[in-house]
């Protein structure tokens, strides 16, 4: 049965590296990836959900118990957790079979065999992990992780020791698996494309901190932070400065301050939001040095280096890699604060 | 490891390790340590200027620091160049030499020095250096070995492409600098540490002494009314010379673990030696025969009777051998056989416990449990003999002291760091994740721990099981030191060719040999696999 998880002001040290607080839940049944780059702390993170690492303070909820606060350490194997490391993390010296009975030993071996079948696995059950592919061993990793019947699924970067063509069968057999059991899921990632594939909510982290929180589209249509639309959308950020009548000036322009914003903002220009052209001889605006150009759906997508930035534009014509493009905003800008205050 | 794994390994095995290291490496040290510098007859500051005016000592410790440096040198020429030649090479018959690098290893120093002895004059500087350096180099052969093996051939080849063959090598040459290193420095410390083969040595040729010969020729005229100051010379000086040594240790050990894990992504590509493929081969053989051919020949014909009679080897003259070589000495080949069987045990049930602390969490358990190498086999002895000779089990009745028990003790001792260092590298090889996957299963611990914890070192296991059965079984140091070991048969065959006894010795030392090879072979042979790396 699928739990909710609750983390409140969770803080955990490791080494010169300080997580959080972090807060955020998970409906039970629900899905939530933790996105950031590297170094940000989320898999610091997923590991004290899991209680592999000690948490400083804070509190982690699963379903009604607490299984860790100041006084509180559940092992790891009382959370009724699951969890699939990056790089499958399989016991060499073991079968596919004796992984999964050795997880679950209530698992009769016919419905081993039978769980190893819906992953693809039935011809691998009594092969060690060494012959494995990429994609077979995280397959087995996940079979592992649910064969105990875990109320909540974490997930560490699943996808990363994965190919491309084994990515859509695995995103596939984690969805149906965990749809199936009604799972809560937790999973970590660096790709948005992962995260989006796997889960309906977001938490964005960085340096240890929570940079944003929400609905994945919502994060998607209007990111609060730079580095959240930069991270997620893959969107350029200019600085800005501060004119003499106290407007936002932009190598697009001057702009009104947003409402109750102090901060320093950063100008957001997420991909196809800003239009190339072939730049004339005596152009003075903003433009840049056109390095890629594909034609899309009936006009082209055109990469510029601008400043030390790579801005995706769209054009109505092809523009020559190497020529200078002028350009200009499509739509109203985003200015935005790097990260919340 | 986490804290949560730390909580759930079972913590007992590692404090009766670490109890068994304090009692029988660390405490006769420190006796031995305590009873030279402490008490009424301690050794004063005069005594200790007099030491530094001692000539015979200064000229011992010059001597035995000579020969250490030539022996290292000859086993890293032997040893190491066999590894260089033999692993990812074109040389014919690469594949079934280099795991004969080892093979030497199997005989006790003392052998190879009786076999070149039959031949030539073997004494002095040079052959002495000469017929350790080959006994020793091994040590050299195994790590540079692993080192070749653990190098990531796509990194070979970055250096081919950018600059050449001759520049690749030398990147190669510098990439397994760490266990080079390594090897000789356990060559160097076994070199020095030797009694057996220099006392052999003085006594066929009167030309050699080596400081671990000065330490037990006072020790053994401990009886004869010396005074106390002059037998605790030896011992006092060996004293820094053995710290000198731990940190020596310290610093190949240190070099091995900061050396980056270079995996095993792909294997180094076959690399070719051009016009030397032929000619390169003689140093390989050049290597065996020395440590295995020459030996082994020489007490075949001991044992087949024309080293004393000079008459033409004969069948009939090997069955007398062999009757007496049985009314001599088969007791003391069985007590062999099983104190080297029980000490490899021992040091298992020991060093698993140590390896898995030191490998995950506390690198310094390595070089704690390491360090007991740097002791000569001699200084530990005698340091036992210190320490519980007198002792309250004594008073109580109890003969440990003279009984198999604590001359296993020793040997454990003795062989410790072997299977630590051993162990300790196969568990850091293991990845964390597979364990802590491992603390998420609902288990109990001990199935935990015997499951995902002690089955993947099973094959490092065996292997430091052979090793130290091996190096047990041609032991003799200790062997001359400790009351039990006395009735061993390297040890007795030690004493008999020195009395015109290279019939029956000639055959003891072939079987000794022979079950040197063949029982640690028997269970690979039987279940068709082959032995793990060996470092």
């Amino acid at each position: 049965m699928s739990q909710p998880v609750t983390v409140t002001d969770l803080a955990c040290q490791r080494g010169a590296f300080r997580l959080g607080p972090v807060a955020f839940d998970v409906a039970a049944g629900g899905r939530l990836a933790i996105v950031g780059p590297s170094g940000s702390g989320k898999t610091t993170l997923l590991r004290c959900i899991a209680g592999l690492e000690r948490a400083t303070s804070g509190t982690i909820r699963i379903g009604a118990n607490v299984v860790a606060d100041a006084r509180t350490h559940v092992a790891p194997d009382r959370r009724g957790l699951g969890l699939v490391f990056q790089d499958g993390a399989l016991w060499s010296h073991m079968t596919a079979l004796q992984h999964l009975r050795f997880a679950a030993p209530k698992l009769a071996e016919a419905d081993a065999l039978a769980l190893l079948a819906r992953a693809g696995l039935e011809s691998h059950a009594r092969r060690k992990p060494a012959t494995f592919s990429g994609g077979e061993a995280q397959r087995l990793g996940l079979l592992r992780a649910l064969a105990p019947d875990p109320a909540v699924l974490l997930l560490d970067e699943p996808l990363r020791s994965v190919d491309v063509h084994q990515r859509a069968t695995l995103v596939l057999l984690l969805r149906t698996l965990g749809d199936e059991r009604g799972l809560t899921t937790i999973l970590v990632t660096h790709d948005r494309d992962e995260a989006l594939a796997l889960a309906t909510d977001l938490v964005v982290l960085d340096g240890g901190r929570v940079m944003e929180r929400g609905p994945a589209v919502e994060l998607l249509q209007r990111p609060a932070t730079a580095f959240t639309a930069a991270f997620l959308l893959g969107a350029a950020c200019l600085p800005t400065t501060v004119g003499p009548t106290g407007r936002i000036v932009t190598p697009f322009g001057e702009f009104d301050r947003p409402g109750g914003s102090a901060a320093a903002l950063r100008l957001v220009l997420p991909p196809g939001s800003t239009i190339a052209a072939a730049a004339p001889a005596a152009h003075a605006g903003p433009g840049g040095r056109v390095l890629g150009c594909v034609p899309d759906a009936g006009s082209f997508r055109v990469q510029v280096a601008f400043e030390d930035q790579l801005l995706h534009s769209t054009a109505a014509a092809p523009l020559v890699v190497g020529s200078r493009a002028s350009l200009s905003l499509r739509q109203a800008p985003w200015l935005l604060p790097w990260q919340p205050s | 490891m986490t804290s949560t794994s730390r909580a759930l390994t079972v913590r007992w095995p590692l404090w009766l390790a670490l109890a068994f290291l304090a009692t029988f490496a660390a405490l006769p040290l420190a006796v031995l340590a305590a009873q030279t510098v402490l008490g009424p007859d301690g050794f004063t500051f005069e005594a200790w200027r007099a030491l530094l005016h001692d000539e015979n000592l200064g000229r011992q410790a010059g001597a035995t620091l000579q020969l250490g440096v030539a022996a290292t040198a000859i086993s890293l020429l032997l040893g190491g160049g066999h590894a260089w030649l033999t692993v990812g090479r074109d040389l014919p018959g690469a594949s079934l030499l280099a795991p004969l690098g080892i093979a030497p290893l199997v005989l006790p120093p003392i052998f190879v020095a009786m076999g070149f002895s039959e031949l030539m004059p073997a004494s002095g500087f040079w052959p002495c250096a000469f017929l350790l350096g080959v006994a020793h180099a091994p040590f050299v052969a195994v790590l540079a070995a692993r080192g070749l093996r653990a190098t990531d051939g796509r990194a070979y080849e970055s250096a081919l492409l950018l600059r050449g063959r001759g520049r690749a090598e030398t990147w190669l040459l510098r990439t397994i600098a760490p266990e080079l290193l390594a090897g000789c420095l356990l060559a160097f410390l076994f070199t020095v540490a030797d009694h057996g083969v220099p006392e052999f040595l003085t006594v066929k040729g009167k030309a050699w002494h080596t400081y671990a010969e000065g330490i037990m020729s006072r020790w053994a005229r401990r009886a004869v009314g010396t005074t106390f100051a002059e037998l605790q010379s030896p011992i006092v000086a060996a004293l820094p010379f053995l710290a000198a040594l731990g940190c020596l240790l310290w610093a190949a050990l240190k070099l091995r673990a900061d050396a980056p894990d270079r995996g095993v992504a792909r294997p180094l590509p076959l690399r070719p030696l051009g016009g030397w493929r032929w000619p390169a081969l003689l140093l390989p053989f050049a290597y065996l025969t020395a440590g295995v051919g020459v030996p082994v020949v020489v007490l075949a014909r001991w044992a087949l009777g024309s080293a004393q009679k000079r008459e033409p080897m004969s069948l009939q003259y090997l069955q007398q051998s062999f009757a007496k070589a049985m009314d001599q000495c088969a007791v003391h080949l069985g007590n062999s056989v099983a104190l080297a069987a029980a000490t490899a045990l021992l040091v298992l049930l020991l060093a698993v416990p140590l390896a898995r602390r030191s490998g995950r969490s506390s690198p310094r358990l390595e070089l704690a449990s390491a360090l007991p190498i740097a002791a000569p086999a001699i200084l530990l002895g005698i340091g036992l003999v210190r320490a519980f000779h007198d002792s309250w089990l004594r008073a109580l009745g109890n003969d440990f002291y003279s009984g198999f028990g604590f001359a296993a003790c020793g040997y454990v001792a003795r062989f410790l760091p072997f299977a630590a260092l051993t162990l300790t590298g196969q568990v850091r090889r293991l990845p964390v994740a597979a364990e802590e996957a491992g603390a998420l299963v609902a288990r109990s611990p001990v199935v935990r721990a015997f499951r995902l914890h002690l089955q993947p070192l099973a094959p490092a296991a065996w292997t430091a099981w052979v090793m130290v059965f091996v190096l047990a079984l041609r032991e003799l140091d200790l062997a001359v030191i400790l009351p039990a070991a006395n009735a061993t048969a390297v040890r007795r065959l030690a004493n008999a060719v020195h009395y015109q006894h290279e019939d029956w010795s000639g055959v003891i030392a072939l079987m000794l040999l022979s079950i040197a090879i063949v029982v640690p072979m028997l269970p690979s042979l039987i279940a068709g696999r082959r032995l793990a790396s060996l470092s």
